[in-house]
């Protein structure tokens, strides 16, 4: 089965991409796409520049909305064969259609996104000229949005690979063609990284193979659809962190010898005006169900993952009411650390390995949001860095028994 | 011997932390503001710079920009005595942020910390 290529105006060579990864985001696309071209026109036009949709074939008719889209800079469309869906393999033909088009820059933004500005564009895309490889973003987040990047996803790569990302999965990245072709030419490809493991997979990649990489304070919060972190993230939850599991793997050279973290440079401020990011609820309750009734489920499992020690204290918090649930944050990172070691262990049951973490993440969760509950979101910022704090100080606990395996 | 670039613009305090930090075995040499600082981290190659926040004619914030973009590992600890730029998105550009004070032994956990720090 053949990708789909709808190139209009037949183009050849484009020094700047703005990709946009997609599927049934019809209702959504053009804003991010409207901006995105007044960021080219107005940031980077001595360039050539071409904004690519890299869909799934979505059946709500993406593509004409895309395509249909008036805008100055070009446009292309991109589908995966049908039935082939997955935002990574999005990005592979985002990868192959960068390499053809010569592309020195490729930034990319969700299709969501409802507070993007032009500005973003050169954020994003700034850096790429000034030698670096890889652009992250930070963004003014309600302290609830990004619930895995905040209590897994940060603090797990920043104590692995010693490089602090702030947004290691945020969806809206700058990257170099150096890069692109390092991406191309990796061999870790698999179906996490094909769905939604490909973000973390790049930012993992990035630090893992000596790119030099920054970040960029992109000044509006990020608004797109959000999410409830008790009631879905599921499958984005399996993607994200068995692709951080399966790396640990591969660069485990890298990474055993990593000790303490590192900042990273970071661009884009500007006087643009600080907006408050929109408010995300959650729901306590659910939080605590869905944590005591994983526990009830996978304890029988969680014998061969989680040391008894762990245990033992789980099930005392598991005893508690609402009102007084806390997991320690030494104790989160030593249980994170049980997951992955026993990932790396348990090949046959890596995925049931990955489910039954879901209600744990769901106990932390819990645990962040009633710390946080009463905290602003500076406060709640200083919150994670002393759970950051507290992987690096225990990863000796996992850099121990990873070397006995 | 760890060589410390010590950016402070208050001479009691520059005094004080250099003897502090020369007792725990640090090469300490100063600067009272961020005039040419880079050319000065560029000649002297220090292993670790601690820098103010409030300087008379500058901005540490924005001088640690200028030194990260530059130099991409080279570690900086903020010492300013107010605890509220700690929130600044800014700050983040920095190993560690510490709050003056006459006990310097938080400063020289952070200090040692930073030049433990090691990625391939």
């Amino acid at each position: 089965m053949e990708i789909k290529d709808v190139n209009p105006e037949h183009i050849k060579k484009a020094d700047i991409i703005v990709g946009i990864p997609s599927y049934n985001e019809a209702k959504n696309i053009s804003y991010p796409v409207i901006q995105a071209d007044l960021g080219l026109l107005k940031y980077f036009n001595k360039f050539s520049s071409v904004i690519i949709n890299c869909d799934n074939n979505s059946p709500d008719n993406t593509r004409d909305v895309f395509l249909e889209t008036p805008t100055e800079s070009p446009k292309i469309y991109l589908s995966t064969p049908r039935g082939i869906k997955g935002k990574g393999n999005n990005f592979r033909n985002l990868f192959n259609k960068a390499t053809q088009l010569k592309a020195k820059a490729i930034i990319v933004i969700d299709a969501d996104l409802k507070s993007i500005t032009p500005e973003w564009i050169n954020k994003l895309g700034e850096p790429l000229f000034l030698d670096y490889d890889y652009v992250a973003p930070i963004y003014l987040r309600h302290k609830y949005d990004g619930t895995i990047t905040n209590n897994i996803a940060y603090p797990l790569l920043r104590s692995l690979y010693g490089r602090r990302i702030r947004q290691p999965i945020g969806g809206d990245f700058g990257f170099s063609n150096k890069l692109c072709s390092k991406y191309l030419n990796n061999n870790s490809w698999d179906y996490n990284i094909s769905n939604f493991g490909i973000d973390i997979w790049m930012t993992n990649n990035a630090i893992t193979n000596g790119s030099l990489v920054c970040q960029a304070f992109l000044d509006a919060p990020k608004v797109h659809e959000p999410k409830d972190p008790g009631s879905q993230l599921g499958t984005m939850f399996i993607h994200v962190i068995g692709t951080i599991f399966n790396l640990m793997e591969k660069y485990d050279h890298f990474w055993l010898k990593v000790k303490g973290s590192k900042p990273t440079a970071i661009f884009g401020f500007g006087l643009g005006e600080r907006v408050l990011p929109p408010k995300i609820s959650v729901s306590l309750e659910k939080l605590y169900n869905n944590f005591n009734t994983g526990l009830k489920e996978f304890y029988s499992l969680w014998e061969n993952i989680i040391e008894k020690e762990h245990r033992n204290r789980l099930i005392d918090i598991a005893c508690r009411k609402i009102e007084n649930f806390e997991i320690p944050m030494e104790l989160w990172a030593k249980i994170l650390y049980d997951f992955s070691l026993n990932y790396h262990i348990y090949l046959e049951k890596r995925k049931e390995i990955l489910t039954s973490l879901v209600p744990l993440y769901h106990g932390q969760t819990l645990s962040y949001a009633r710390a946080t509950w009463e905290m602003d979101a500076k406060q709640a910022e200083e919150y994670i860095e002393k759970l950051c704090f507290t992987f690096e100080e225990q990863k000796p606990y996992l850099v121990k028994r990873w070397k006995k395996n | 011997m760890p060589r410390i670039l010590l950016v402070d613009d208050e001479e009691n305090i520059r005094l004080l932390y250099a003897e502090e930090l020369r007792d725990e075995g640090y090469e300490v040499t100063l600067a009272s503001d961020g005039y040419k600082l880079l050319e000065r981290i560029e000649t002297e190659s220090p292993d670790i710079i601690i820098l103010d926040i409030k300087l008379f004619a500058y901005n540490g914030l924005d001088l640690l920009q200028e030194i990260r973009r530059k130099y991409y590992n080279l570690p900086v600890i903020l010492c300013s005595a107010f605890d509220s730029y700690k929130g600044d998105i800014k700050s983040m550009a920095a190993d560690n942020y510490v709050v003056k004070s006459s006990n310097l032994a938080e400063l020289k956990e952070k200090i040692k910390l930073a030049l433990d720090t090691f990625i391939p």
